[in-house]
């Protein structure tokens, strides 16, 4: 009897299904697109408390905000240039160090390691990753600026001593390790993972076929990888730079710890200087009234700077992108 | 370089050097063994065809002739592969100077992220650094040749990568030929195309087998048929028959080449 109950009801199981309420769904699609905006409602949050926070600082010293250097808590006098000048600094040297290195990573992974060696290698760069930020900044001050000073920083000063250009831009003054170079050192230390990660799931991505032909017209292995695989790969290259960079500029904590927190521009990248972010981390705990502005005002400029680093990016990858 | 005696698709001239031959050749993915002692002539400008089914080994031997195999430090072979005498798999070779003497066309077609022009000039580039009128020359006979220049002489500068994959494929032809091999390998050249590229492709082969020795894979009975003067059948990892193409698909002597000719199993 149970049998033919079970026999009878089979067919008509898609009607269980009742009709889905309209209003659920009515919910559902609104809830998401409630989920979308906020992302936009955060983002213009952010810029305009950014704006008025900083406002009363660039109100009271106008561009000369951007241009002047001085930083004077005493007489309420600030300026924004060093910072500025100090940002750019370290992450242009952490690209230059870190971008040969990562591209070096990537293709000597993808193409050129033994199976036995490459695992180890990308097991170790994820890893690298994942390490906070604050250890690096410890690591660099405790281990890497003391050796950096003595056998670098020392040694360097003395030979460009009273050489015109280098003498300046290389020489230490007070040879402590600390610095604008120390901190873009670190920063390289702390990108090469991102963009030798991201350089070599995309240089992976390229169908072994290219790669074959490419080989088969009897490349070798630099003219594969100079002009059909680099190329091939191009775009996401430029958007892993791009993504070094963005952290780069932001990074705050493992720069603190080493850039030396100068608020003095010195002409020379191994003196201690500070950016953007160090500067906010070591004031924003007593700052008050106009210095509150002026470094909210820094922030502004921070968000701005990033903000243009990602439109040449989108710039730069349209251009390639046609090809 | 000119023949004087035009030869159909059918014609073989039996008295023609042999290019490549391959003596005794064994072939290896790691432990497994997907070649087994191998023995084939290629004779000098004819088309030989490699047909066979699914994971024969057509490919693995194609892919032999001009080493790309020792991209894979896993894969190696035992044996000889001789062309012009000389032991192609042996250590001493310089492989980039080989494949430049041994073109390769490939299933998918390979443009390189470069212009029309740059992609052909890029395998003469390799070796020679001839002059801009000279490289120029050499860039539109090679087009010419592989019938893509009327279709890409007003717009050499832009990407190779914009053209269609018919277009593609013979762009890949062009590169392959501007660098004046003396063997190209085809493997599965038409096997992504549509029926048309595809009559082209063929067309083409008949008239580069005049200056070119051609060994093509396919998995196309009635292609090898169309357009190769001499066809080995290949199953599980050996020559079954080898045989001018005629004979094969008329009159095979082994039972399993004509079981595959006729479409019995594979």
């Amino acid at each position: 009897m149970t049998a033919v109950t079970d026999m009878t009801s089979a067919p008509s199981a898609p009607a269980i299904r009742k009709t889905p309420k309209a209003t659920f769904d009515f919910v559902f699609r609104n809830a998401s697109f409630l989920a979308a905006l906020l992302v936009l409602v955060l983002l213009a949050g952010i810029m305009v408390s950014m704006v008025i926070g900083g406002w009363p600082a660039f109100r009271e010293f106008g561009f000369g905000f951007i241009t002047s250097s001085v930083w004077d808590t005493q007489n309420e006098q600030y300026g924004a240039w060093p910072a500025i000048v100090g940002t750019l600094a370290t992450a242009m040297i952490a690209l230059v160090i870190g971008v040969p290195l990562s591209l070096g990573i990537a293709i000597y992974l993808t193409q050129l390691a033994p199976p036995w060696f490459k695992g180890p290698v990308s097991t170790a760069i994820e890893l690298l990753a994942a390490v906070p930020s604050i250890i690096y900044g410890m690591w660099g001050l405790f281990v890497f600026v003391p050796l950096f000073a003595q056998y670098v920083q020392v040694p360097l000063s003395n030979i460009v001593e009273g050489m015109p250009l280098i003498g300046t831009v290389l020489y230490a003054r007070s040879p402590s390790g600390l610095g604008i170079f120390t901190a873009g050192m670190i920063l390289a230390f702390m990108i090469i993972p991102f963009i030798a990660s991201i350089t070599r799931d995309m240089l992976e991505q390229i169908p072994s076929v290219l790669r074959e032909s490419a080989y088969g017209i009897g490349a070798t292995t630099w003219e594969v990888v100079r002009h059909v695989l680099v190329p091939q790969a191009g775009v996401a290259i430029i958007g892993a730079i791009m993504l070094g960079l963005g952290r780069a500029l932001g990074e705050t904590m493992a720069v603190t710890f080493v850039v030396g927190n100068a608020n003095r521009l010195s002409a020379s990248i191994l003196d201690p200087g500070s950016t953007i972010a160090s500067r906010i981390a070591n004031e924003f705990n007593e700052a008050m009234g106009l210095q509150l502005n002026a470094l909210i005002a820094l922030g502004c400029i921070l968000f701005f700077v990033t903000f243009i680093v990602l439109v040449i990016a989108r710039l730069l990858v349209s251009r390639v992108k046609r090809y | 370089m000119l023949s004087t005696l035009e030869l159909s698709p059918r014609t073989l001239d039996a008295q023609a050097p042999v290019r490549i031959s391959v003596r005794n050749l064994d072939f290896y993915y790691g432990e497994h063994k997907a070649l087994k002692n191998v023995n084939l002539d290629f004779r000098d400008r004819h088309v030989t065809a490699l047909i066979g089914p699914s994971g024969c080994g057509k490919s693995t031997l194609l892919r032999i002739f001009n080493r790309i195999y020792s991209l894979y430090p896993e894969q190696r072979a035992e044996g000889e592969i001789l062309l012009d005498g000389r032991n192609v798999i042996s250590k001493d070779v310089d492989v980039n100077e080989l494949r430049s003497r041994v073109g390769m066309v490939f299933q998918k077609p390979t443009p390189f992220p470069m212009s029309i022009y740059d992609n052909v000039a890029f395998g003469i580039r390799l070796y020679e650094k001839p002059p801009k009128s000279e490289l120029d020359d050499r860039v539109e006979a090679a087009l010419r040749r592989s019938a893509l220049w009327d279709e890409v002489k007003d717009k050499l500068k832009s990407s190779g990568m914009g053209l269609s994959g018919g277009q593609q494929q013979r762009l890949c032809i062009a590169r392959t030929i501007a660098q004046r091999p003396e063997v190209i390998l085809f493997d599965e050249p038409t096997s992504a195309l549509d029926p048309i590229s595809t009559g082209k492709i063929e067309d083409l082969l008949e008239q580069l087998k005049s200056d070119f020795t051609i060994v093509i894979v396919t998995h196309n009975m009635q292609q090898a048929a169309r357009i190769s003067q001499y066809t080995a059948f290949m199953y599980l990892g050996e020559i079954i028959e080898f045989a001018p193409t005629d004979t094969i698909f008329m009159n095979p002597t082994k039972k399993q080449t004509q079981d595959y000719v006729t479409g019995r199993f594979g």
